[in-house]
């Protein structure tokens, strides 16, 4: 068996410079790209597929691959989406709160999977996702079925003194608020990397058995990491249905949203902090700008030609592969 | 009403029974998950749409031709399954995962999104006896689906190329020691597969509406009747696919017809939870 080096972000090695950079370049994007709101859009977007892909691979460094986080993306979207429509909240409370309906939810999943490994959890996952979608679907009196939720209120304002951002009506400040997020996600994995959760999660990823036996509690830490990556996805679908202030069950639980991060942090290297993340950045932006005007319909085939190009041949990722070439 | 959820059942199982065959054998034989499984039944179903419509073919004659068209197309899967790495079960899965992607945006290229049906008039006509209706499409649905199986099962308990196929799914170590090449049972399997597929891409074509997505549903029954039935039991897959059929008419009846899609993701997570190392018909000792 392969032994996979330890996530981990040195942040005093040579790769100190990598996330720098990275975060000046997205800092300073918005001035770059000038008036095109297109690509900024874009680039929003692939920031929050970041973070979905960040905070999928809090399973996957853990060793568990999930291809059901639609579900969990779903239930916050849909979540927050009626909070903010109904009751009428504002989406800074109903956005976290979607978040926490995807960890109720990530519960629920975590009580039936407890004793699933590899490929049966990877199944389990993949069958799961069809509970919360067809409920959706179905439950019309509460969700609208398949007509979705239209006119949900975009991001509010925030006031800061005698500032005030409009950030739902500016594609610059809905950038900047998902940026912000992203970085906050980068933060919490390489913090939790670094804690005794993460160090027991890797312990139970090389020998369940020996973990067990020094006295880790490996169902209690993967239960909890389920939760914490479940609840991320969930913030993340919140967020994007206020961006695009409209959803149908089909879009938020499609396969879309449980394989496009699982593909991005498989690419971008499982057992890296940021490759994730990076893989995002690029990818998407290759996606959209490239392939997308080439071939309107079908232009996702790239990613599932990367992800099986990765499994044959790459199984690091392109993170893991650049490194292990000194 | 019962009596036609129990023809539409089992006519409907019988189906199910031959998607999970292929499955079924392959994953035994070569230890390869193929999360595809459904792309490729519904690509079968487009490729027999695609000529019935397109050439004016008889819907007999697409059998030939999208049998044809996956032998051809399993045979690449086979090389790629065959080049992945340990853990098998779970590396195939996430490769097969991107090839699902792969076959559904090739679908969406080729035949748009628009959704399909082979409509061809003499499957609704039929018989009706006693105030019971049966039409021929449900006919052919259940005598061609159990013809292959039955043939299958033939093959599987009557040859010496069965013993060896059986023999591969028990042991694949034992077989090969006991001078079985088993390279070639894999491949064997794969055209098995492909033959089970092609068969029951045009009937899935005839009864359900062909769209590029429709791939997953088709996958999630082929695997909960293989875990439900073990690998390489033939009989227990037409048991699963007649239970299936049957308790999908019953909560289309019970719940409506837009909860039919949950009962197979249900019972698979049932499974699972309650026989979590059953798929290979034994408890790992």
């Amino acid at each position: 068996m392969e032994r996979a080096a330890p996530p981990k972000l040195d942040l005093r090695g040579p790769d100190r410079a990598i996330p720098v950079l990275l975060l000046l370049g997205l800092v300073l994007l918005p001035f770059l790209a000038g008036s095109s709101g297109y690509v900024l859009q874009v680039f929003t977007h692939a920031l929050l597929l970041a973070t979905l892909a960040l905070a999928w691979n809090i399973l996957g460094a853990s060793g568990s691959v999930s291809l059901g986080h639609a579900a969990f993306f779903g239930v916050g979207a849909y979540g927050s989406g009626l909070l903010s429509l109904k009751p009428g909240l504002s989406p800074w409370f109903t956005i976290p709160v979607g978040g926490l309906f995807a960890a109720v939810l990530a519960v629920v999943m975590g009580l039936f999977c407890r004793r699933l490994r590899g490929a049966y959890f990877a199944l389990a996952t993949l069958a799961f996702v069809e509970i919360p979608r067809v409920v959706t679907d179905n439950w019309e009196g509460l969700t609208r079925g398949s007509l979705g939720l239209v006119g949900l209120p975009g991001l509010p304002a925030l006031t800061l003194g005698p500032w005030r951002v409009e950030i739902g009506s500016s594609a610059g400040a809905s950038y900047y608020l998902v940026l912000s997020y992203a970085v906050v996600v980068v933060f919490l994995v390489a913090l939790l990397w670094e804690s005794n959760l993460g160090l027991a999660l890797q312990a139970a990823r090389e020998e369940e058995t020996a973990a067990k036996a020094v006295g880790i509690h490996v169902d209690r830490y993967r239960f909890l990491s389920l939760l914490l990556s479940a609840c991320l996805t969930g913030i993340s679908g919140a967020i994007y249905v206020h961006l695009t202030r409209y959803t149908v069950p089909g879009l938020v639980y499609s396969l879309h949203f449980s394989a496009v991060p699982m593909i991005f942090a498989m690419c971008g290297g499982r057992f890296t902090i940021l490759g994730p993340a990076l893989a995002a950045l690029v990818l998407y932006p290759v996606d959209q700008f490239l392939f997308h005007p080439l071939l309107p319909a079908g232009h996702e085939f790239l990613y599932g030609l990367l992800l099986i190009l990765v499994v044959l041949f790459m199984p690091g990722g392109f993170w893991g592969a650049l490194r292990r070439s000194p | 009403m019962w009596i036609t959820a129990l023809v539409s059942g089992i006519a409907l199982g019988s189906f199910y029974s031959l998607i999970a065959m292929g499955f079924a054998l392959i994953f035994g034989v070569t230890h390869a998950f193929n999360l595809a499984h459904g792309e490729l039944v519904v690509l079968a179903g487009y490729v027999a749409y695609w000529v019935w419509k397109g050439w004016g073919l008889s819907l007999v004659l697409t059998f030939p031709v999208a049998v044809a068209a996956l032998f051809c197309l399993c045979l690449i899967l086979q090389r790629l399954f065959s080049l992945l790495r340990e853990p098998l079960e779970l590396n195939s899965i996430v490769m097969s995962f991107g090839l699902a992607i792969l076959l559904q945006n090739g679908m969406l290229f080729a035949f748009s999104g628009d959704y399909r049906l082979i409509r061809a008039p003499v499957l609704t006509e039929g018989v009706h006896v006693n105030g019971l209706s049966l039409t021929y499409g449900q006919i052919t649905l259940v005598v061609l689906s159990l013809v292959a199986i039955g043939l299958l099962h033939l093959l599987m308990h009557q040859t010496y190329l069965g013993k060896a196929l059986r023999a591969t799914i028990q042991d694949r170590e034992g077989a090969a020691l006991a001078g079985i090449n088993v390279r070639v049972m894999g491949l064997v399997a794969f055209g098995i597969g492909a033959l089970c597929i092609g068969l029951a891409g045009p009937l899935y074509g005839s009864i359900h509406y062909l769209y590029p997505t429709a791939g997953l549903q088709a996958t999630l029954l082929a695997v909960t009747i293989t875990i439900f039935a073990g690998v390489g039991r033939i009989r227990g897959l037409i048991v699963g696919g007649w239970l299936l059929g049957l308790v999908e008419s019953a909560a289309v009846i019970l719940l409506g017809s837009s909860w039919r899609e949950l009962v197979s993701a249900v019972i698979l997570i049932a499974l699972l939870v309650f026989r979590p190392r059953g798929i290979l018909g034994r408890e790992e000792g």
